[in-house]
C-alpha cells in the first residue's frame, strides 16, 4: 500500500490543526511504506486554500472547486471525493475524526469497497507494505491492533493523537484542479438553520486549561461556578456526557469518546466519576486534577492531584482566592 | 408511516474497568457477569422515534430490529415495552462475529423485506467496537439520503426536518423521504423508562425470529469480499499514574493547598 491520500475538508478559511494532523499521519505513513502521499482538498475556495497545504510539503494537491461545494453537504462532497479517488488511486485514505470526517469516511469507503476504521490512535507501515492500525475499543478499556492486508483502507484519526505537519521551507508541490460534474439534484439534504453554540472564550480543543463538570455538579448552577473559575484561569469549560444529557451544558462541551478530545496543560474534573468513555477524551492532558466526594471514584486512578471533597466547598474558595490575587 | 430502529445488543460497555476482562488468545471480551444491553445510541434512536411519533399527526408504526443471538430477545422485549409496535430478531447464532459490512448487508436484506419504510434509525456508533459505519453503509446500500448525529426528527410533508449536531453547535436539515439517520445523544432524547403496564403487555407479544439464510444473501461471499482487516492483538492498556491527594481538615484548606501546589508546579 503505497499511495496515501490525506482527505481535507476544512470548514474554516484556514487549514487548521485537524487538517495538519491528517497530513502528518499521511506523510509519516507514506514514508514508512516508501510511498507517496497526496492531498484531496474539498472546500469552498479550495484553490485559495491549497497554498496553505503546499506549505506543509504536500507534493500533490487535488482540488475540486464547484458551486455545489460552497455549502457542505455529504452528497455533493462524496461525488467530488469519488472524482479525486478515480485519479489518485489511493491505497490508504485518511480523514480527520471530526463530524464531517466521520460522516464522509464510511460512505466513501463503501463506494470504494474499502475496509474502514474510525478512531485510530496510531498508524504504522509494517513489513509487507501493510498498514497497522491501533484502535481502542470498549470506550478505551481495551486496545486493538488491526492490520489491513488488502487495499484500500479508509481511516478516521482520533483527534489530537497525531503530530500535526508543520510548514516546510521549500514548496515543490503542485495543484491539480479537477473538473467534476456535480448535479444540484444530488443534494438530498439541505441545511435550513445553523446555530453555533455559545462557547467559553477559549476553544475547547485549543484551551490550555479546562475546568470540566459532571453529574456530581447536581444542576446547571454548578456550571456557573465552573465558568467563573475557568475565566479567572483563562481557560474553557468542558462537561461529561451525563452533564450534557441533563441539559446543564451544551453538547459541544462534551469531552470523551463521542465528544471532544482535548489536550490541555491542566484539566480539572469536577464531579466526574472517570468512566473510560470520558477518559479517552483527556488522555493527552498533561496534569489532571480531580475533585470528587468519592475517594474510590475511578477518576483518581488517572488523576495527578486528587481532592476528595464536595466541589461546593472547594470551587468558590478557588474563585475567591484568584479574585483577591488579581485585584491585589 | 413506517420507522425502523436498528438495535445492537452489546456487552455493557459501562462496566467498571476493574471488572473488565479480555481473552487475549481469542481476542474477545469475556462477558462474565456483565449484562447484554442495547447500545446506548440505539436507545437514543428509539427515543427519537417515539418522540417524533408523539409530535406527529397520523399513524406511525415503529419496528425494532436486531441481529443477535437468542439472548438478545430481552433487548427487543424492552423496545416493545417502550411501545415499539413490533420487534424482529435476526438470529446469527453459531456464526462468526459479523463485521460492519456484513451487518449492513444483512440489515439491508431484512429492511427490504420490511418495506415499505420511510425512515431508518441507527446509532451513531456501537459502544463496543465503535464501528461508526453501519448507518452510513445502509444509506449507500439502499441509495437513501442520510443525516448523521441527529437527535430530533419531525415530519414535514414529503420531507423530514432533522436537528443534527455539528462540532460547534447544531443545524437543522431538511431531508428527502425515505431517509436514514444516525442518532447521537443530547438533552432531548434521553431514553425513557418503560411503564410497568407496557412491560407486561410486551411480554405477551410474539417476537418473530428470522434466519439469515432465509434472507437470501450469501453471507460467506459478503465476508470474503470484505475481510481485509486482521485483528492481530487486543489488550488492556496499562495506566500507571499515582494520584497525590491534597490533605486538609476542610474544603477551604484543601482548595488553598491545591492552588499552592498548582503554582509550585508552574501550571497556573
Ligand atoms: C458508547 C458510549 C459513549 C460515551 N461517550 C461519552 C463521552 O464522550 N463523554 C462522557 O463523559 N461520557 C461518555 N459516555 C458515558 C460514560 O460511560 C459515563 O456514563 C459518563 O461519563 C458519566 O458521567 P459523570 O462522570 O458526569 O457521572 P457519574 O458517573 O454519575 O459521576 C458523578 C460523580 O460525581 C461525584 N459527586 C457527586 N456529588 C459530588 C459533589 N457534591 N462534589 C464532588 N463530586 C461529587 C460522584 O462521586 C461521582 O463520582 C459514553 C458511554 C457510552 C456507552
Ligand atoms: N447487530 C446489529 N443489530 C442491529 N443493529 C445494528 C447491529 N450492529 C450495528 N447496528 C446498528 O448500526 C449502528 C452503528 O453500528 P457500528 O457501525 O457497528 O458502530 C448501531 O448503533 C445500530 O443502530
Amino acid at each position: 500500500m503505497q499511495n496515501v491520500l490525506a482527505i481535507l475538508v476544512p470548514r474554516a478559511d484556514t487549514v487548521g490543526r485537524a487538517e495538519k494532523e491528517v497530513m502528518g499521519a499521511a506523510q509519516r505513513l507514506a514514508s514508512q511504506l516508501n510511498g507517496q502521499w497526496a492531498v484531496a482538498l474539498i472546500a469552498p475556495r479550495a484553490c485559495a486554500l491549497s497554498r496553505q497545504v503546499l506549505v506543509c510539503g504536500a507534493s500533490k494537491v487535488f482540488v475540486v472547486d464547484h458551486p455545489e461545494l460552497v455549502e457542505y453537504s455529504a452528497d455533493p462532497y462524496l461525488k467530488a471525493l469519488e472524482g479525486v479517488v478515480e485519479v489518485a488511486h489511493p491505497h490508504v485514505c485518511i480523514f480527520a475524526g471530526n463530524s464531517i470526517g466521520l460522516e464522509l469516511a464510511p460512505r466513501l469507503a463503501y463506494r470504494m469497497k474499502s475496509a474502514m476504521v474510525i478512531d485510530c490512535t496510531e498508524l504504522q507501515g509494517v513489513s509487507g507494505g501493510h498498514v497497522q492500525i491501533t484502535k481502542p475499543v470498549y470506550g478505551g478499556k481495551a486496545e486493538t491492533i488491526l492490520v489491513a492486508h488488502n487495499p484500500p483502507v479508509t481511516i478516521c484519526l482520533r483527534p489530537r493523537s497525531f503530530e500535526p505537519l508543520n510548514a516546510v521551507s521549500e514548496t515543490t508541490g503542485e495543484v491539480h484542479r479537477l473538473t467534476i460534474e456535480i448535479e444540484p439534484s444530488l443534494r438530498r439534504t439541505k441545511v435550513i438553520d445553523r446555530i453555533v453554540e455559545e462557547s467559553s472564550d477559549a476553544k475547547l480543543e485549543e484551551a490550555r486549561i479546562i475546568v470540566s463538570g459532571g453529574r456530581g455538579l447536581g444542576g446547571p448552577e454548578g456550571f456557573l461556578l465552573l465558568k467563573e473559575l475557568a475565566e479567572l484561569l483563562g481557560g474553557a469549560v468542558g462537561a461529561s456526557r451525563a452533564a450534557c444529557d441533563a441539559g446543564w451544558a451544551p453538547m459541544s462541551w462534551q469531552i470523551g469518546q463521542t465528544g471532544k478530545k482535548v489536550a490541555p496543560d491542566l484539566y480539572i474534573a469536577v464531579g466526574i466519576s472517570g468512566a473510560s468513555q470520558h477518559l479517552v477524551g483527556i488522555t493527552r492532558a498533561k496534569t489532571i486534577v480531580a475533585i470528587n466526594t468519592d475517594p474510590k471514584a475511578p477518576i483518581f486512578k488517572v488523576a495527578d492531584i486528587g481532592v476528595v471533597e464536595d466541589y461546593r466547598s472547594v470551587i468558590p474558595v478557588l474563585i475567591e482566592e484568584l479574585k483577591q490575587e488579581s485585584s491585589a | 408511516m413506517h420507522v425502523v430502529v436498528c438495535l445492537k445488543p452489546i456487552i455493557d460497555p459501562e462496566i467498571p474497568l476493574a471488572d473488565f476482562r479480555i481473552d487475549r488468545e481469542s481476542k474477545r471480551i469475556i462477558q462474565g457477569n456483565a449484562n447484554l444491553v442495547t447500545n446506548i445510541f440505539d436507545e437514543n434512536a428509539l427515543e427519537t422515534a417515539l418522540q417524533m411519533r408523539e409530535r406527529a399527526e397520523g399513524d406511525i408504526r415503529i419496528t425494532a430490529i436486531s441481529i443477535g443471538t437468542s439472548s438478545s430477545i430481552d433487548i427487543l422485549r424492552r423496545a416493545l415495552s417502550l411501545r415499539a409496535d413490533q420487534a424482529i430478531l435476526i438470529n446469527n447464532e453459531g456464526m462468526p462475529e459479523l463485521d460492519t459490512f456484513a451487518t449492513a448487508k444483512i440489515l439491508a436484506a431484512a429492511l427490504r423485506r420490511l418495506a415499505p419504510i420511510d425512515l431508518i434509525l441507527c446509532g451513531r456508533e456501537a459502544g463496543d467496537w465503535h464501528g461508526g459505519q453501519v448507518g452510513s453503509f445502509l444509506a449507500e446500500e439502499l441509495s437513501w439520503p442520510c443525516a448523521t448525529f441527529v437527535s430530533r426528527i419531525d415530519i414535514d410533508g414529503e420531507h423530514f426536518i432533522m436537528r443534527r449536531q455539528t462540532d460547534d453547535g447544531w443545524e437543522v436539515v431538511k431531508c428527502q423521504r425515505p431517509a436514514i439517520a444516525t442518532v447521537t445523544n443530547d438533552e432531548t432524547n434521553v431514553p425513557r423508562i418503560p411503564k410497568v403496564r407496557d412491560s407486561m403487555m410486551a411480554f405477551r407479544k410474539e417476537i418473530p425470529i428470522w434466519n439469515i439464510m432465509e434472507l437470501g444473501i450469501d453471507v460467506s461471499a459478503v465476508r470474503d469480499a470484505h475481510v481485509t482487516l486482521q485483528l492481530r492483538d487486543m489488550y488492556i492498556p496499562e495506566v500507571n499514574k499515582r494520584c497525590s491527594f491534597i490533605e486538609g481538615e476542610v474544603g477551604k484548606e484543601k482548595a488553598i493547598r491545591l492552588l499552592h501546589k498548582l503554582r509550585e508546579m508552574h501550571i497556573i
